[in-house]
């Protein structure tokens, strides 16, 4: 690896760290916000789409920053290759490997998302559910590094990050919407009360019956 | 067999003994030297189209999976029979499974099927037990031909829906599936999968011993050959008949021993037509049904006698259709209950009656088309024609004066919930 | 190749559309919601020359949470 040895990019690397941590939260929030779809009054739920896009993107450069940091100082010795294969890293090779664990699925949700309209719905939305544990070994990789998390100020970022995250979780399980939450103030119509009751989507998955012989 | 009598589908001792018949006894019913070679083109000659609903001509659906280049095919009789007030395809499958079983061996070989299989709902036992019988007998007598199996999935009413049935057999769920282009090839797999009704099946039985000529001998130009009808509502025992297209129904409801000189007639199947009693004498074929936006359908007759309300009857087989929906699709999921709703004001003539009837027009323009199959279409067709042939009654429910009938009108033969919790959109 | 008797029209596959509403927030030219948040194309197919409804599909399609939508292409016989 280049020899830089000059203690800014260990700066650099852990500042990233942070900075990263702050985006992911937000992204997360927003992408809970648009699955139980608020907006379509004083703020469009398109917005609110592109906003999850566009701090998905920054939070996605720091943390490429962040890894980029780490892999060349040399004082840190962490390759390339520990950053996207857990357990590959000789130093520190816990913490290192839950943050390769978490940089692997971000960039399985980031890569999925940058070709989403050439995949099938199903398949993007099933690896866009590993956003949450990403966030968690995201959070894990922050406190096992602990080069701040001794720190107060960091633990208080984190912290207050971890609430509004498990917050935001709670509110996304408890307001999810039935089928019935499709109307924004674009509908024109107020709907009446029976159809807005909630009617979850029926799945009739029923098993065959093996029994039938073929002949 | 001669031409001109009836019934063909039906022939032979199975109605009276009330029990299937052996391939003995079916051999000797349907005796015929002949075994038509291309069953395509006497299928073309025959003029005969669907007999589950929709009415597509048969020789154009099976050349569809003729023409495709597959090893592997599959020919699916549909006996789902999802409709409640339909009985045909379960009367037929208890009388000549033989026949229908010959009409899908025949096809199957004409369109390079080796598979067919029996779709029949894993409620009806007897059903099942009938056409397992049925392939035993002739796994005994012989090992050519096409294989043949039994498939039971639920009797939902959407399960009878061509792709919803194809979409079962492929993937374990009776979701109706869009279709981007129709006539559409379903598949399983990748292999292409000729779906067809059993009574289609045992046309082509019969089209296969004795000709296309044959077929169109009975009926009208257009509407070739006989059909089976249901006939329910106003009658003492709900019966299922043969009759050659183009009867006049006053004909078939007497024949069936039912009301002939009914309110009103419902045809074709819950999302079909309310038919007007004054034009009961109208020949019962698709062109002359036309005319007033009525159709053959799956041959439901559910006859309305003048003491029965027809609001009451469309409600109760709304809210069921609405609890049938697959609920896949937002405009059928929540508009067939909305609508379900609104007739139940207009039925019980309550406050709310005027704005209800106003609603519904708005909300049946809003849904149709917009569901990826047609159950949603269907509703609103059958709250139209209330409309239309229920007007004078209408209009005195929305001024408050229900008719005696409304609370208490039973007519349509409506599945009855096990329980509350069936109820799904309550 | 592009044809001149071509017409485009926004469709969506309604087992995948669950009401988000985004489409109509972004192609209000071409979509509404009906009284449950699903969408109504309540204008029929339009040619390839009105870019700006052809932008306004482009947008929806790209927008739907769902993929839902899609710009089809009919051809219309000529007489």
């Amino acid at each position: 690896m280049i020899d830089l040895t000059s203690p800014y990019l260990w700066y650099i690397s852990r500042a990233t760290g942070s900075v990263s941590l702050v985006l992911l939260t937000l992204v997360v929030v927003l992408g809970i916000l648009i699955a139980n779809r608020v907006g379509g009054k004083a703020v469009g739920r398109f917005e609110i789409s592109e906003l999850h896009r566009m701090v998905s993107m920054s939070a996605v450069i720091f943390i490429a920053l962040h890894v980029v940091a780490t892999v060349i100082d040399s004082y840190v010795p962490t390759g390339l290759i520990s950053s996207v294969v857990p357990m590959s890293s000789s130093f520190r090779r816990i913490p290192v490997a839950v943050g390769a664990v978490a940089l692997d699925l971000l960039i399985a949700v980031w890569v999925t998302s940058l070709v989403q309209e050439k995949m099938r719905n199903v398949t993007w939305r099933l690896i866009h559910w590993l956003s949450y544990p990403m966030y968690a070994a995201a959070v894990l990789h922050g406190f096992l590094t602990g080069s701040d998390s001794h720190q107060r100020w960091w633990l208080l970022l984190t912290g207050i990050s971890c609430l509004v995250f498990l917050g935001a979780l709670t509110w996304r399980w408890w307001q999810r919407p039935s089928r019935a939450d499709g109307r924004t103030a674009l509908s024109p119509l107020p709907g009446s009360g029976l159809s807005t009751q909630s009617t979850r989507r029926a799945r009739q998955v029923d098993r065959p019956v093996p029994g039938r012989k073929r002949y | 067999m001669n031409s001109r009598i009836l019934p063909r589908v039906l022939a032979g001792p199975g109605l009276l003994d009330r029990r299937p018949l052996t391939y003995a006894q079916h051999e000797t019913n349907f005796a015929s030297s002949f075994r038509t070679t291309n069953l395509l083109q006497e299928l073309e000659k025959s003029g005969l189209t669907g007999r589950g609903g929709a009415a597509f001509p048969t020789y154009r659906k099976a050349q569809l999976i003729a023409d495709q280049h597959s090893r592997v095919k599959y020919v699916v009789v549909n006996a789902m029979e999802g409709e409640p007030a339909a009985h045909k395809d379960h009367t037929l499958l208890a009388t000549n499974p033989h026949l229908v079983l010959d009409g899908a061996a025949a096809l199957a070989t004409a369109v390079g099927a080796r598979l067919v299989s029996v779709c029949i709902p894993r409620e009806a036992a007897a059903t099942i037990n009938h056409v397992e019988r049925a392939i035993h007998e002739r796994q005994r007598r012989s090992n050519t031909g096409p294989k043949f199996e039994v498939q039971t999935p639920p009797g939902r009413y959407v399960a009878g829906e061509e792709s919803a049935l194809v979409h079962w057999l492929d993937d374990n769920e009776t979701l109706p599936q869009f279709r981007v282009v129709r006539p559409h090839v379903l598949r399983i797999g990748r292999h292409p999968v000729l779906v067809d009704n059993a009574e289609t099946h045992a046309h082509i039985g019969l089209i296969q011993r004795y000709g296309g000529d044959w077929f169109r001998d009975l009926g009208t130009a257009d509407a070739t050959g006989s059909t089976l009808v249901s006939v329910s509502g106003a009658i003492r025992n709900p019966a299922v008949l043969e009759v050659a297209l183009g009867t006049p129904l006053h004909h078939i409801l007497e024949t069936a021993g039912a009301d002939t000189s009914p309110q009103a007639i419902l045809l074709g199947g819950y999302g079909g037509t309310w038919l007007h009693g004054d034009h009961v004498n109208t020949p019962y074929d698709n062109a002359s049904l036309a005319k007033f936006g009525a159709s053959v359908g799956a041959g439901v007759i559910m006859v309305l006698p003048k003491q029965g309300c027809g609001i009451t009857e469309t409600l109760r087989i709304t809210k069921w259709m609405a609890n049938e929906s697959a609920r896949q699709c937002g405009p059928c999921a929540f508009g067939l209950p909305a609508m379900a709703e609104d007739l139940a004001h207009i039925s019980a003539a309550s406050r709310d009656a005027v704005a209800a009837i106003q609603r519904l027009y708005g909300r049946g323009q809003a849904i149709e088309g917009r569901g990826a199959c047609r159950h949603p279409d269907g509703v609103v067709r059958l709250v139209r024609s209330a409309f239309e042939v229920f007007q004078p009654d209408i209009n005195r429910h929305a001024k408050g004066q229900a008719c005696a009938a409304a609370a208490t009108s039973r007519y349509a033969p409506v599945p009855q919930l096990a329980s509350e919790s069936d109820l799904v959109w309550e | 190749m592009k044809k001149r008797n071509e017409l485009l029209q926004l469709r969506v596959n309604p087992i995948l559309c669950d009401g988000f509403g985004h489409c109509a927030e972004l192609a209000p030219d071409l979509v509404i919601l009906d009284e449950w948040g699903y969408p109504i194309f309540p204008d029929g197919p339009f040619s390839p020359g009105e870019k700006e409804r052809i932008r306004s599909a482009h947008l929806a399609i790209r927008g739907c949470p769902r993929q839902a939508l899609v710009l089809e292409r009919l051809s219309v016989d000529t007489k």
